[in-house]
């Protein structure tokens, strides 16, 4: 107990008294953070994005008119079927009919060209979403069996393949690419936070040796610098979910209406999974710290 | 109290700075170490609180053989042999006070303990009045006074003092060297390492002179014979 206390007021001395060194070293751990959760945003923004854009891509597929109901349904049952199948909503005649001439109100010279012509010269359709952009291409050429192949007048979806295409393969890439760019911070923020530390214990190195000459334990001498890795990174932890909330909350708003109906809300994300996010980050840059307070310790420590 | 038997050391690559070295320091005794500049003085001081290990031979503290003494025993030696330098080695931004203190602190001693040892050592050394001062604000014969004081808090059967009054001038030495007479004469085994034949001359207490590594004589009442 009162060697706690004295832990404990080693520790704040040290804070205290290297209060410029103790800063750096915060910031440097708020940085770290930084780079970790800029990277965790980026990917929820491109996941959403891809959200958005599979949500809103769906093959329209038209029925030549006059199919008869059972064939239509044998269609919808059998794409329904298709595990890479989400959706399938079903488009009438009626109601083609009726969202064309919605569509076209104001332009007289198209209906009344649908005047002459008569009766509706609209098929059923069904609209189909999958569960993934990629899945298209086989729903496609599912729907092309020889069974159903007569029935079907046209699939409306080319000009979204490409897009598609792109998009996954783009974002994909841009996982990676954060991917590397988080490992490769890691890797930085862990020489960095090396450093620092040992700069830290090297201003400290004459209180270390003095300790050592009049009888300290090792375990003793080491604690206060531990103890001051752990403090920094809860207030780096601190400091840096702050931000995140506060950004992420100004971020949502302007995100939202990109995306439209996708409902993206990063502080959301950040919110539900703090615990996870902001707890995870702390044990990471605490066990991280001491064990490198320990590392750049040993050399102090030896005599 | 302490025995050097056939102690060698040898400083990696190959420098040998100990040569089968062999003393006994009977409890009690003031002993002058004396010998020119890489002579292996220090290196004798620091094999006594296992700052180095001997390459040979064997080394007994009281009745404790520390020849090869593991790491964890460390901390209990060095409170039983106080140590001090040519450097002081104080905090500056600690107190005469808190200087003191912190061995025990560290040590993991009681505040009521602390609060009644310090006054005392800081008494013996004649700092009384200056708890509050800073390292600073002392000269050197004063900053080397709290350094005593702080080899005197767990009230060692041993000190070891490397060369204190390197750094000091001819009054201020003589004053340093009176001192550690006075704890000697309280029962306090005394190592002085030195290379002032003035203070060795004066003392006329064993001499143990070294010279390459070896021993070349040892007197009781000696003088500093070496050029
Ligand atoms: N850590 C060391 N590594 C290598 N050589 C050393 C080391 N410490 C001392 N020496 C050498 O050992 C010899 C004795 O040194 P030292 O014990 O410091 O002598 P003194 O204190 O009498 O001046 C010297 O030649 C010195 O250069
Ligand atoms: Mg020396």
């Amino acid at each position: 107990m009162r060697t706690l206390i004295r832990v404990i007021k080693f520790t704040g001395q040290s804070l205290w008294r290297n209060a410029w060194l103790s800063l750096i070293t915060l910031t440097i751990f708020v940085l770290t953070l930084m780079t970790v959760n800029a990277v965790l945003l980026v990917n929820v923004v491109t996941s959403s994005a891809i959200r958005a854009v599979q949500n809103e891509v769906q093959v329209a597929v038209y029925f030549v008119p006059g199919t008869s109901q059972e064939t239509e349904k044998s269609v919808r049952g059998y794409l329904l079927g298709l595990s890479q199948v989400k959706t399938v909503e079903v488009i009438t005649a009626d109601q083609a009919l009726q969202n064309f001439k919605d569509k076209n109100a104001g332009d007289p010279t198209v209906l009344a060209a649908l005047d002459e012509v008569g009766g509706n010269p609209f098929g059923d359709a069904v609209v189909v979403s999958a569960n993934n952009p990629q899945d298209f291409d086989f729903i496609l050429q599912a729907i092309k069996t020889p069974e159903y192949a007569p029935s079907i007048k046209q699939t409306d979806y080319t000009d979204y393949q490409t897009v598609i295409s792109k998009l996954t393969t783009f974002t994909d890439k841009l996982r990676i690419a954060g991917l590397i760019l988080a490992g490769f911070f890691a890797l930085i923020s862990i020489l960095i936070i090396f450093n620092a530390i040992r700069i830290a214990i090297y201003v400290h190195r004459d209180e270390i040796g003095i300790m050592k000459l009049v009888g300290a334990q090792d375990w003793f001498i080491r604690a206060p610098f531990l103890l001051e890795a752990v403090l920094l990174s809860l207030l780096a932890t601190g400091v840096m979910a702050g931000v995140v909330l506060v950004s992420t909350k100004a971020l949502d708003v302007p995100l939202m209406q990109y995306f439209g109906q996708v409902n993206v809300s990063l502080w959301a994300y950040f919110t539900s999974n703090a615990l996870i996010i902001f707890g995870g980050e702390f044990l990471a840059l605490a066990l991280l710290s001491s064990l490198t307070t320990v590392f750049a310790m040993r050399k102090h420590l030896r005599v | 109290m302490i025995r050097f038997t056939n102690i060698s050391k040898v400083y990696k690559p190959n420098m040998t700075a100990l040569h089968g070295v062999s003393f006994h320091v009977k409890p009690g005794e003031f002993v002058s170490i004396v010998g020119s500049s890489g002579s292996g003085k220090t290196t004798l001081a620091k094999l006594l609180f296992a700052e180095e290990k001997p390459t040979s031979g064997k080394i007994v503290v009281g009745d404790w053989d520390i020849t090869s003494i593991h790491r964890s025993e460390i901390p209990t030696l060095r409170r039983q042999i106080g140590v001090v330098f040519q450097d002081f080695k104080l905090l500056s931004r600690k107190t005469v006070y808190e200087n003191v203190a912190f061995a025990l602190e560290v040590a993991g001693a009681a505040n009521v303990r602390i609060k009644e040892v310090v006054p005392q050592v800081l008494k013996i050394v004649g700092l009384g009045d200056k708890h509050e001062r800073y390292p600073h604000q002392l000269s050197g014969g004063e900053q080397q006074r709290v350094s005593i004081a702080r080899a005197l808090v767990h009230r060692p059967k041993i000190i070891v003092a490397d060369e204190p009054t390197g750094n000091l001038d001819t009054v201020t030495s003589r004053e340093i060297i009176e001192l550690l007479k006075k704890i000697n004469e309280f029962g306090t085994t005394v190592v002085l390492v030195t290379h002032d034949r003035d203070i060795v001359n004066a003392l006329k207490k064993r001499v143990l002179t070294i010279n390459g590594g070896k021993i070349v004589s040892d007197v009781e009442h000696g003088k500093y014979v070496l050029g």
